[in-house]
């Protein structure tokens, strides 16, 4: 059992990426996205030169993974109102344009691969539901006028 | 000779109620594959289904209203699709994971948990009820949306919080046996 990373080392390099690196960064999409580039795709492992020359490949792979489960947890519990805020942050961050940001993320729809691999598919589902309704209302607010012609024939009740 | 047909015919009976027993009586792979299927419900209800923020995110009607005011109304038609799938699928699924661990109350679970009459008796009369609230709040949601039945959600989750409270004491074993503790439990659900 000796290649197995020891729990102890795991939780340390945790604390290690939430401490110096997660910290940094300002908001939950932010953390989600950095530690889902943190993966290779081919083979769903994480990598990080610094945190595997501290402690080993092995125990930097799972402390990642840790650290995606904890913060695609933290975004699910995230209202929507506080998504679309982080995620306006995050557009304004890149300095592409609104308009080619929210049509870029509305086709790639990138943020399906931005999940951990073990995550709940419940949980997947009602994330993705809520990055695709908080495109809709930064679409909403980047275009006022189709806001305003889409709103005033379709009043519902509720409103 | 009518005494010697009469003992025949009671051997037989007998012999052919123990071939009966055996056949019933529960083979190892039978019982070693519900128990796993019994840990993963219980693991799949109490991290993946019962977490009080999940259920909370779910079926929050503050996303709702948020909508409502931030977007116009083919947004709020798309969100509350997508919200009435999630809901739907939070439903079945929970209805799912309890049917499986019903399975296991059923068949196995006197062999490895000494759980009183009473108690199973319990069990059993709160499983029915918690499938009954199952289908209902499917239906429920189906017809009316997301926000429609905030309090059968949460009748809901709290039956099904206290059904997983018992099924681990059912299955407790395991842990002892190796199998390490149950990750990240919920301590409760409720509305």
């Amino acid at each position: 059992m000796s290649s197995l990373p020891r729990r102890l080392d795991v939780q340390e390099a945790a604390e290690d990426v939430r401490h110096r690196t997660l910290s940094e960064l300002p908001r939950t999409l932010d953390r989600l996205i950095y530690l889902a580039s943190m993966r290779d795709y081919n083979t769903g492992l994480y990598y990080h030169d610094g945190l595997a020359a501290r402690f080993s490949q092995e125990v930097a792979c799972e402390a990642l993974a840790d650290c995606h489960r904890e913060v695609f947890r933290q975004l699910v519990a995230c209202s929507l109102e506080n998504v679309v805020c982080q995620m306006e942050a995050y557009m304004k961050s890149t300095h592409t344009s609104p308009g080619e940001f929210l049509a870029a993320w509305r086709k790639l729809e990138p943020y399906r691969v931005a999940v951990p691999v073990e995550a709940d598919p419940l949980s997947a589902q009602l994330l993705f539901s809520t990055f695709k309704i908080a495109l809709a209302i930064l679409e909403a607010r980047l275009n006022p006028r189709s806001r305003e012609s889409d709103a005033s024939p379709h009043q519902s009740p509720g409103r | 000779m009518i005494q010697l047909v009469l003992f025949l015919s009671i051997g037989a009976l007998l012999f052919l109620a123990l071939i009966f027993l055996v056949w019933q009586s529960p083979r190892a792979e039978d019982s070693s594959a519900a128990l796993v299927e019994a840990r993963q419900a219980l693991v799949a209800l109490q991290t993946g289904l019962l977490p009080m923020e999940l259920i909370g995110r779910i079926f929050n009607r503050e996303d709702l209203d948020y909508v409502r005011s931030q977007a116009p109304e083919p947004v709020c038609s798309m969100f509350l699709s997508d919200r009435k799938s999630v809901a739907l699928a939070w439903a079945a699924q929970v209805r799912k994971q309890v049917l499986n661990l019903m399975r296991f109350h059923l068949g196995s679970a006197r062999f490895h948990a000494r759980l009183s009459l009473r108690t199973e008796l319990a069990l059993a009369v709160e499983f029915a009820g918690l499938l009954l609230a199952c289908r209902a709040l499917q239906m429920v949601l189906y017809v009316g949306g997301p926000y429609a039945a905030p309090r059968i959600v949460g009748a809901t989750a709290a039956t099904a919080v206290h059904v997983c409270r018992i099924s681990e004491r059912s299955l407790a074993f395991l842990n002892s046996a190796g199998f390490g503790a149950l990750p990240g439990r919920p301590s409760g659900a409720s509305l």
